[in-house]
Formats: C-alpha cells, structure tokens, sequence
C-alpha cells in the first residue's frame, strides 16, 4: 500500500509538466526555437517544481507548529505570519512599488516574528497558547488593514490583491524557483537535525527538560526558522491555506506514528498534494486557471471533516 | 553530593539538608506535605539557585550535564504523544547507561509490550515503562516519586529490588510505603506542611516515640512491619 502510493505520486510527478491547456508537442521540446520548448522548460517544469516544493514548504510548517504548540489547528497561517506577508505585499501593490511586491512580502512576514517574539518575550515562561492568542489577534489587524487598502486602491489594485490572496504558482524560468528550493530543503534539514529534541518535547516538557533538551532554545529557533521560510514562501506564492493544515493530520490518522517519523512523509505528500491540486486547477477548462487556494480548500475542506467524522466513529 | 539551602516557595519553608557522597535518601510525608514540590525543585524543573549537585552549582549547568548528574521519576507517565510506543520512549530515554533496551525490557517483563503506544498501557506498566527508562538514563542521581505505588505485590517485591541493586547509581525514594522505607534503610527525611520535620539515619525515624508522633494511631507495628490501622 506504502509503495503503490509512492509510486503514483512518482507518476503524478511525471505527468504534471506535460499536462495542461495548451498541448506540448512532445517531439519538439529539445528544439531550443520552439514554443514548446518555451512552455514546458520555462513554464510548466518550474511551476511543477514551486508547486512540489512550497506544498512540501508548508506541510512541514504545519507538522512542526502542531507538534511545538500541541494544538491540532495551530499553523503559521494561524499565527498570523502569512497575513503579514500578504499585507505587506497588498501595500506594495497599493503604493505602486510593483518591483519590489516580494521584498514588502517578506518584510510583512518578518515584522509580524518580531511583533510575536517580541511580546512573548515579555511574558513569564515560553507560553505557546499565548503565543497562539497573539497570532489569532494580529490576523484580525491585518484583516482590517488590508480592507483599508482595498478602500485606497483603484479596481486594477483590488484585483491585483484579491489575486494576490487566493495564491499563484506562476512563475517563470527555473531561476525564480530556487528561492523555495532551497528554504524548503534548508527547512528539511533542519527539522531532521532536531528530529530527536521533537520528540522528547511531545513526550512531556519535564521529560524533554529532564533528558537535556534545552526547552526554550528548540522552541525559538524552529518557529523562527519555521516562520521565517513561510514568509519567503508567501512573498513568492500568496497565502496558500489548508496544506499545511490538512497535510499532517492526515499523514498521521494513516502512519499512526509519532510527528518525527512524519517528517520526510509530510514533505512528501504535502508536496505531491500541491502539484495535484495546481494540475486540477490548469486542466479545469476555465479561461485563466482556478487560484491554487482555492482548490486546496475546495479539496481539503470536505475531506478534512470527512476524516474527522470518520475517526470519531472508531 | 547534593545540597539544598535556605529554599522557600510557596509550599515550602526553609529547606535545608546535604546529602554525602553515596549516600541514599527517602522522603516521607502526608500527602500534599511538599514531597514532590521539592523533588522539582532538586531536579531544576522548578528552577531555583539553591541547589548543589556534586558540587556545582545547579542552575548554572547546560542542559546535557545537568541530565547526566540527575533525573526524576514522576508518579505517574504523563505524555502527550498518543502513537509513542514503549519502545520508542525508551529509545529517547536511553543516554548513559550500559544496558541495552532489549536487557531492560527483559528485566522488567516489558518485552511483549514493546509496541503498544505508551498512553495504552496500564498505570502499573506506566510506572514499569518509567522504572526502566530511569535505568536506561542512568543519571548520577535519580529521585522516584512512589514508584511502587500503582503495583502489584510481586511487582512491588521486584521493583523494590532493582531500586536497591547496582542499575540505579544514587537515589532518593519518595514513598509512603513505611514497610519499603525500613527496608531499604536509607537515611529519612520527613516533611510535614512544606518543613523537614525529620532528617537523620532511617533507624532512629523507626522508633517508637516518632511513629507515634508522626502517624498516631493510624499505623501499626507488627514485629518488623507496619500496617495501616484498619
């Protein structure tokens, strides 16, 4: 069963770039002139690549915050750091800084860490649910703020925004994809270093503290890595809810395995679950593609519930 | 080898004892007396700048060596991870001892539950699963708050054993087993609302004179042992 989904996912993979609403020529893509060249070197295979790559981004992202702060709905989309991504590039877009859209993007994200690092750091212990109540407060900020821009902004920008928060994949030449290459696979690395520490600190903070984990110290450095990759990737993709939501949960009611054990599966799948939905999104037939959000909540969504009824009834 | 001085919280009020080189401990109490508040305190979970381990100082240590010198056994298994199993927690747990997890699980007569997740076993395996990853950490010192607590009569009679034998190096042993105290004949200390009301060699707390102070007519001595009054 493992390997039967390793290997459609592997299939999956391989037809991604081949499939969308203008057919490639397959005997022509090795001709350097061609337009079929063009769209599935400079097109199809980078966008295959972000979308495996921020899907994996993300998932991992889920799996760690859901394991540090022990509450199943608790990601960095819930801590408000892709908000503040999203406001800052709404900003950019608003104040016609077009060329500088990722860095506001980013400097969004960063300046939400420092506000959340900031007041825990003020508080007694290292409080996560805290942390988590700051996070959930902030997003309602930035919500408002960003209806002041949209009331600011000509049609034009709006749309640019609303675009903006639904998500894109599109990107082009395989230059602009390794930023996510890299933090993603940077993020792995990271992860699988401090799989042991993870661990422990799931078992009982006294326990992780009693076998010489330095509690506060892991904690700090993975939600900082962790909400500092998120906001490269939503610089890059917009807010792309849900995957790493959903991705973990239901890596884990199907491994029935400790959050250590999920974290090269959560890449993974969190991964081929992106590069599935995009394909879904570029081959619905409409006249531009469905945005990626929403096909990850349109998916997610009810399969989510359906997993959760389902448990409950065992 | 440990040395706590002029410590106060809200529980407890002045505390102050030294234990030398080698030498056991047991800690006896009524419930809520501040047993375990001060087991926190002596292993740093409850951080204090009181406390001296094998001559240094405790709060100044990193956390590696601070989990070579001393570890703590609470009373029961708390974990918040509902797919660990008992094999992996002891995994995690195993980081200066010599014995192999398979020895353990022998001794313990854990081996057949070695893949059931941790939160499904039974409280008296709980306290099994804690015993033998406190052997596998294999600290320096280790503090047992109750460990026969939720057992049964062979498995209180094994445990007691493997708690007086070479596979623990130093300990301290919170109980309210007056029969396990006596046996075991570490040195007793006795808190009574968050004060050491007692702290001297374990034959003299077995006099006649502190049993009575101490327990009244709720205990009594039959020969060598002592039983609740029912």
């Amino acid at each position: 069963m493992k390997y039967l989904f390793i290997i459609l996912s592997i299939i999956l993979l391989l037809i991604a770039p081949f499939s969308g609403q203008i057919d490639i020529n397959l005997s022509k893509i090795d001709e350097l002139t061609s337009i079929d060249y063009k769209i599935f070197w400079d097109l199809r295979l980078p966008r295959v690549v972000v979308a495996f790559f921020t899907g994996a981004l993300l998932g991992l992202s889920g799996l760690i915050f859901q394991s540090l702060f022990r509450n199943p709905m608790s990601t960095p989309f819930t801590l408000g750091v892709a908000s503040g991504a999203t406001l800052g590039t709404a900003f950019a877009i608003v104040f016609s800084l077009v060329s500088l859209i990722a860095v506001f993007g980013f400097l969004g994200a960063l300046l939400t860490i420092i506000i959340l690092f900031g007041i825990t750091s003020r508080l007694k212990a290292f409080e996560t649910s805290t942390l988590l109540l700051v996070g959930i407060a902030l997003s309602f900020f930035y919500s408002a703020a960003l209806m002041i821009l949209f009331y600011i902004s000509d049609e034009t920008q709006s749309y640019e925004i609303v675009r903006f928060t639904m998500g894109s994949l599109d990107v082009v030449g395989f230059s602009s994809t390794l930023p996510i290459v890299i933090v993603s696979i940077l993020l792995l690395l990271l992860t699988l270093r401090y799989k042991k520490e993870i661990k422990l600190l799931l078992t009982s903070y006294d326990n992780a503290f009693l076998k010489g984990v330095e509690v506060k110290k892991i904690n700090t450095i993975l939600l900082i890595s962790v909400s500092i990759a998120i906001g490269i990737a939503v610089s890059i993709t917009g807010p792309i809810g849900f995957v790493g939501l959903i991705v973990p949960h239901i890596l884990k009611t199907i491994y029935k395995k400790s959050a250590d054990r999920l974290l090269l599966p959560t890449f993974f799948y969190a991964g081929i679950f992106l590069v599935l939905c995009d394909l879904i999104s570029r081959n619905l037939g409409t006249t531009s593609d469905v945005p990626i959000g929403v096909v990850t909540s349109f998916l997610g969504g009810p399969f989510f519930i359906y997993l959760l009824v389902g448990r409950k009834r065992v | 080898m440990l040395s706590i001085s002029n410590f106060s919280n809200t529980i407890l009020t002045n505390i102050n004892f030294h234990l030398k080189e080698n030498e056991n401990l047991i800690i006896l109490g009524s419930n809520g007396a501040g047993k375990s508040t001060l087991a926190k305190v002596l292993c740093g979970i409850t951080n204090s700048d009181s406390v001296e381990l094998f001559s240094k100082e405790l709060h100044n240590l990193n956390a590696a060596s601070r989990a070579e010198l001393i570890n703590y056994i609470p009373p029961k298994l708390e974990i918040f991870d509902e797919y660990i199993s008992l094999r992996e927690f002891l995994e995690l747990s195993r980081l200066y001892s010599k014995f192999s997890i398979c020895d353990v699980l022998e001794l313990l007569d854990l081996t057949k539950l070695q893949n059931k997740p941790c939160i499904n076993l039974s409280s008296g395996e709980q306290q099994l699963t804690m015993l033998a990853s406190s052997i596998l950490h294999n600290a320096k010192l280790t503090i047992f708050d109750e460990p026969t607590a939720n057992l049964d009569p062979q498995k209180t009679l094994k445990v007691s054993k493997i708690l007086r034998s070479e596979k623990i190096q130093n300990r301290i042993i919170i109980t309210h087993d007056l029969n396990l105290a006596h046996k075991l004949g570490y040195k007793i200390l006795y808190i009574l609302d968050g004060k050491i009301e007692f702290f001297d060699e374990n034959d003299k707390f077995f006099e006649d004179s502190n049993l009575d102070k101490f327990f009244g007519s709720s205990l009594k001595r039959i020969d060598e042992y002592f039983v609740v009054n029912l």
